[in-house]
């Protein structure tokens, strides 16, 4: 009886996780089939014959937006992760009046709605000159991101003992040179973590960068693939092709940095 | 003037100046980010219309006209339709799940991370994938119906005013659940193993294990989920704009929808930014008591 409600949680287990991946396993099959072949109904089946076509035609057309995504969301990501660290570490390792109001004021804007900043946001970037620029675009993730950063590596760096700090400072090494010499090194798996959370959002990000570029060579990628439906209409393996290329980034950090992206995830939400 | 540095047993002098010196960038951006948000509040009650910032003084004006549409109303239903039909089976589910991979840690190991791929893929192009799935002439649902002879299932999905807001929520609930599975799979594994043992031992099942500790045992997880998962439906946008743009009409607008389209389509910003502080009201309902308690959590380390 028991290793049949077992064999039963299994399949359901099993099955499930099937179904959770098939969408991302066609929309990759998808992308390399003809139009003729998707229309004949047969979803899961592996393409006839791989035609590149459809990336060809889906990649041209992203090519420049995939750069400007990745100049953006990498430095950023890269801005965002220093400034939140460096923040950060004051807030996790420094006594001052005022923290704990400071950390409360941190963690309400950071799940704040984006919608919140966006007019503003908006007026900013063009009253600083910014608008349809990829700098426009860094400084508005960097401003949007910068908390979640400092609270994540704030979190990390109460992981690492108090006497390591009191022993660098007792050897006469101060707070800048603790910071870069030794906090940096020793804690690469919680900036690893700010980071990688920090450039999937950045990446997949919509609203922002719809809102701050209509120049199309400043346009990023997820704002161009959106809009490939628009002018591709029903044609699935061409959008299809479209938004694999756009999620490849993606996959590839959860491949090989999956541990970090779990780790910031649970320290997002304070857990540890 | 000096300050005390946080000690492991002895003192350590930082001065204030260099506090101030590693807070500084923080207080700038922390600054501005409520800056920005005064600025919505304040543009809220003006008439700004157009793309320049030309306004005078409105009052409630923006609120008054808001709140006596029925546009908002539907919008307000649907944002209602998430909070039941997405977060909850969300929440749920994915918790019932992160205890049944525990329970069969040599599956999950290679299971689990298939519910995380999800969360790495854009909103967008998830919204395509399941704008074609649902889509009612040349999508995957209904050529499936005809394909097994169940065409009198056959349906508009997303084209049909009713049904629409329900597909979307399939697609979030898609992306979202793995969210719920890894911060539960954390949860689950922080309750003391004698705890479950224990429970064995006594000849609890695992239907028991599970209603007598792990969800009495896993209440701040369940808090925090919950809280986040309700905040997701308050920011909702890539969703609705790429399967519907919030229609047929707008039955499927939600409130980040409108605040967006209000502003940058029918550029009634003064109107935007009223829609924008009704989502802040609603977000800081929860996030206070979400902050507070993640500060408490803080403070206790």
């Amino acid at each position: 009886m028991n290793i049949l409600k077992n064999a039963v949680i299994i399949v359901i287990i099993v099955f499930l996780a099937i179904a959770w991946i098939l969408p991302v396993y066609v929309m990759f099959t998808t992308s390399f089939k003809t139009l003729a072949e998707v229309s004949t109904g047969h979803y899961l089946s592996f393409p006839t014959r791989f035609q590149f076509e459809n990336w060809k035609q889906a990649f041209n057309i992203l090519k420049l937006p995939l750069k400007n995504s990745f100049i953006v969301s990498l430095c950023a990501t890269f801005i965002t992760v220093f400034i939140g660290s460096w923040s950060g570490y004051a807030l996790a390792r420094f006594k001052f009046k005022g923290r704990n109001g400071l950390f409360f004021m941190i963690a309400i804007v950071t799940f704040l709605p984006y919608q919140i900043f966006l007019i503003p946001l908006t007026r900013l970037i063009v009253s600083l000159g910014l608008f349809n620029t990829l700098s426009g675009m860094i400084l508005s993730y960097v401003i949007l991101n910068t908390p979640m950063a400092t609270l994540i590596t704030s979190l990390f760096f109460r992981t690492i003992p108090k006497e390591l700090q009191e022993a660098a400072f007792l050897d006469g090494c101060g707070p800048v040179i603790f910071y870069f010499k030794i906090l940096i090194p020793i804690s690469v798996s919680g900036l690893m973590s700010a980071a990688v959370l920090s450039f999937v959002n950045i990446w997949n990000e919509f609203i922002i960068a719809l809102s701050l570029s209509r120049d199309p060579t400043t346009r990023l990628a997820i704002p161009v693939v959106a809009g490939l439906k628009g002018s591709y209409v029903a044609q699935w393996n061409m959008l299809m092709a479209g938004a694999a290329i756009v999620s490849i980034p993606g996959i590839l950090v959860l491949l090989f940095f999956g541990k970090f992206f779990i780790k910031g995830l649970i320290a997002g939400a304070m857990k540890e | 003037m000096l300050r005390l540095g946080e000690k492991g047993g002895r003192f350590i002098r930082v001065s204030r100046r260099t506090i101030f010196f590693f807070l500084l960038p923080a207080f700038v951006i922390i600054g501005v980010l409520y800056y920005m948000l005064l600025w919505t509040v304040v543009v809220s009650m003006t008439d700004w219309v157009g793309m320049n910032p030309t306004w005078k003084f409105a009052g409630f004006k923006n609120y008054k006209l808001l709140f006596s549409m029925p546009r908002f109303w539907v919008n307000m239903k649907n944002n209602i339709i998430w909070l039941v039909v997405f977060v909850v089976p969300t929440g749920v589910f994915g918790m019932i799940l992160a205890y049944l991979l525990e329970l069969f840690p040599s599956i999950s190991r290679i299971v689990r991370p298939i519910y995380l791929y999800p969360l790495v893929v854009a909103p967008i192009v998830a919204g395509t994938l399941w704008a074609w799935f649902f889509d009612p002439q040349s999508g995957v649902l209904n050529s499936i119906l005809d394909l097994v002879n169940l065409s009198n299932f056959k349906a508009g999905w997303i084209a049909d005013p009713k049904l629409a807001v329900y597909c979307m929520i399939v697609a979030g609930i898609w992306q979202n659940l793995g969210f719920a599975l890894v911060l539960y799979t954390a949860a689950i594994r922080e309750i003391p193993r004698e705890h479950i043992e224990a429970a064995k031992v006594d000849g609890a099942n695992m239907r028991q294990i599970f209603f007598h500790i792990v969800v009495p045992e896993i209440g701040h997880a369940t808090l925090i989920i919950f809280s986040l998962l309700v905040l997701y439906t308050l920011k909702v946008f890539d969703l609705v704009w790429i399967m519907t743009r919030g229609g047929p009409g707008y039955a499927t607008e939600v409130l980040p929808y409108l605040m967006y389209r209000i502003t940058f389509r029918q550029l009634l910003v003064g109107m935007g930014a009223a829609v924008a502080v009704v989502i802040l009201m609603l977000s800081i309902v929860i996030l206070i008591p979400l902050s507070k308690w993640m500060m408490a959590r803080w403070i206790e380390e």
